[in-house]
């Protein structure tokens, strides 16, 4: 899949996993997923079980390195790496 | 003096800092002499609402060395579930890192309660205290359910802290547990009795980190390697995480890892002992209401099984037809070898009881023996086997929540005409909070001021994050609601789309 089609996959998901007393919001690609509040620091994992089941990507091996799930660019880049 | 001071290397790895055990006892002291001065007298009753860090545990050993009690309490409750707590444990100081929420002041001044700041505490009324009780004096006081309706707290004595900590060290050792990492939260039986003070009270060193953190859990192998952790004990959940997103350590220090508060299978429990290098994986029984860890897998080479406990240690196990505690171990009909029962426990480590709820202590103690609420058998070797559960807990990574103090909640609501909360499977904690609802109107605007009611009183991991809108609750022919036929009832409908319902009025 594309870069393009991964992104849209990816606002899709986090659409369904963000704070539900949070209004969805236009994210910038470089902006912090739990800063800006759209989700809660808990539900970066839901985005490593995302990338599992979705692309079969799997750190078991490898660890990752969580500041790479922050951002909707960095986690496209993780797609990228290892997808 | 039997406040043991003579402790381990505290260390924080996150920020770096560290605590020797002189640095220890300074804090230790400084505290306890300020504390003094704020009247604080033996019998009183000191919450901690804040854990994982140094500072605590100073906390904790002052209010100890001056006769009193220690309350360690969550440090996300809300302020409502709060003022529950300090309406019947009557604390007679709040101690807290930072700023207080400031609708907390108003209820403090109510109840007669002095918040005190451990940042601010003078650094000139370092004094060596006197101590001033007794074993058999209260030390602890674990809050398990009820922190929205009726409080559970669990009072432990040091007699019985001491016991279970005596019998750990029989069965255990210290040698597994030289430099023990917690990552598990210090309000919590498993954490603090057993992770943290078994060690650490016995000159071991203990890391603290921040409780259930993905940035932690994704750094395990890196931290462990790091500081060259021989022991760990954690829940099933933050291992699923650990082994999907950590690294395994490469430096082979780990000996001894533990896991528990929930049930592990065969099949995680062989992935962590290849994850962590050891095969020493003990799969510990613990009970806040036991001082915690009481069962595990010591008695030699056994292979992974789903339920397996193990062996006691320092308890007496007994499997029983009946839960009465009218008819305790000793009056009952036990259960034969590999028959499944009730499990009913004795040890040294028991509680007091339940604060002020002799109620509670009678339906769950008789002649010694504790009720678990746990269904299990004894093997031919005397191992205990877990089963399953009768008493209703929600097990969600490893936190409990009990569905009681969800609905306690949910139904003071003013449109609520019925409802019922439940746990369903989740791939990610284990279980999460549901919840069916039959509400007055179902509109949008009813909703969001749901949610707003169910913030405002309840924890954020209490928080049902599925909502299901019913016509009624279904109910046994004799009236009664089992939640296992709600959450199926449940899993037929479609959840309400809570994001866009509550994001929409924003």
């Amino acid at each position: 899949m594309s870069r393009a089609s991964n992104h849209q996959a990816l606002l899709a998901f986090l659409d369904t996993i963000r704070r539900p007393d949070v209004a969805a919001i236009d994210l910038g690609e470089h902006e912090n997923l739990v800063d800006s509040g759209l989700i809660d620091s808990l539900a970066v994992l839901q985005i490593v079980l995302f990338l599992e089941t979705e692309f079969g990507i799997s750190f078991a091996a490898t660890g990752v390195d969580p500041g790479r799930l922050y951002t909707v660019s960095s986690i496209l880049d993780l797609i990228d790496e290892f997808g | 003096m039997f406040v043991n001071l003579d402790v381990g290397v505290l260390h924080e790895p996150l920020s770096g800092r560290r605590w020797e055990p002189a640095r220890l006892r300074l804090e230790v002291e400084r505290r306890a002499a300020h504390y003094r001065q704020q009247q604080l007298a033996p019998g009183d009753r000191v919450f901690i609402g804040y854990g994982n860090c140094l500072e605590f545990f100073a906390d904790l050993l002052s209010v100890w060395q001056l006769g009193a009690t220690a309350v360690p309490v969550d440090a996300r409750l809300t302020p409502f579930e709060i003022e529950t707590l300090v309406r019947v444990a009557r604390p007679r100081l709040f101690l807290h890192q930072g700023e207080l929420e400031p609708s907390l002041a108003p209820i403090f001044e109510a109840c007669n309660v002095s918040p005190l700041d451990t940042d601010a505490v003078p650094q000139s009324e370092a004094q060596v205290p006197v101590s001033s009780f007794t074993l058999d004096d209260d030390a602890l006081i674990l809050f398990t359910s009820g922190t929205t309706g009726d409080p559970k707290g669990v009072v432990h004595t040091h007699r019985s802290l001491r016991a279970r900590w005596i019998a750990l060290q029989q069965a255990l050792g210290l040698e597994s547990y030289r430099r023990t990492l917690c990552l598990l939260p210090t309000h919590f039986g498993h954490g603090l009795i057993c992770n943290c003070l078994y060690p650490w009270l016995s000159g071991q060193e203990l890391f603290i980190l921040p409780p259930f953190s993905p940035q932690v859990i994704m750094r395990l192998g890196a931290l462990i390697d790091e500081h060259e952790i021989t022991f760990m004990s954690s829940v099933p959940s933050v291992w699923r995480l650990a082994l999907k997103t950590a690294r395994a350590p490469q430096k082979g220090s780990l000996k001894r890892i533990a896991c528990g508060s929930a049930p592990l299978t065969a099949h995680l429990w062989e992935q962590i002992q290849a994850w962590g290098g050891t095969s020493e994986v003990l799969n510990t029984y613990g009970i806040t209401e036991t001082g915690s860890w009481v069962a595990g897998t010591t008695g030699g080479p056994f292979e992974a099984e789903d339920g397996l406990i193990g062996e006691p240690w320092g308890a007496v196990v007994a499997i029983m037809k009946s839960d009465d505690t009218a008819i305790p171990p000793g009056y009952g009909e036990p259960c034969a070898t590999g028959e499944t029962g009730f499990v009913w426990l004795n040890t040294p480590a028991l509680m007091k009881g339940y604060l002020n709820r002799d109620d509670l202590t009678a339906r769950a103690v008789s002649q010694g023996w504790f009720m678990t609420g746990d269904l299990g058998y004894l093997d031919a070797q005397g191992r205990l086997h877990l089963r399953g559960r009768t008493r209703e807990e929600i097990n969600k990574g490893g936190m409990k929540v009990y569905p009681a103090d969800i609905d306690a909640v949910v139904e003071r609501f003013a449109a609520t005409r019925d409802m019922c909360c439940f746990g369903f499977d989740d791939p990610l904690y284990g279980q999460n909070v549901g919840v069916a609802l039959v509400l007055e109107d179902t509109s949008a605007d009813t909703l969001r001021e749901l949610h707003a009611w169910m913030k405002h009183h309840l924890a954020a991991h209490q928080l049902p994050v599925k909502w299901y809108l019913l016509d009624a609750i279904p109910r046994t022919s004799r009236g009664k609601i089992n939640r296992d036929s709600v959450a199926e009832a449940c899993a037929a409908h479609e959840p309400v789309d809570l994001a866009n319902m509550l994001g929409a009025g924003r």
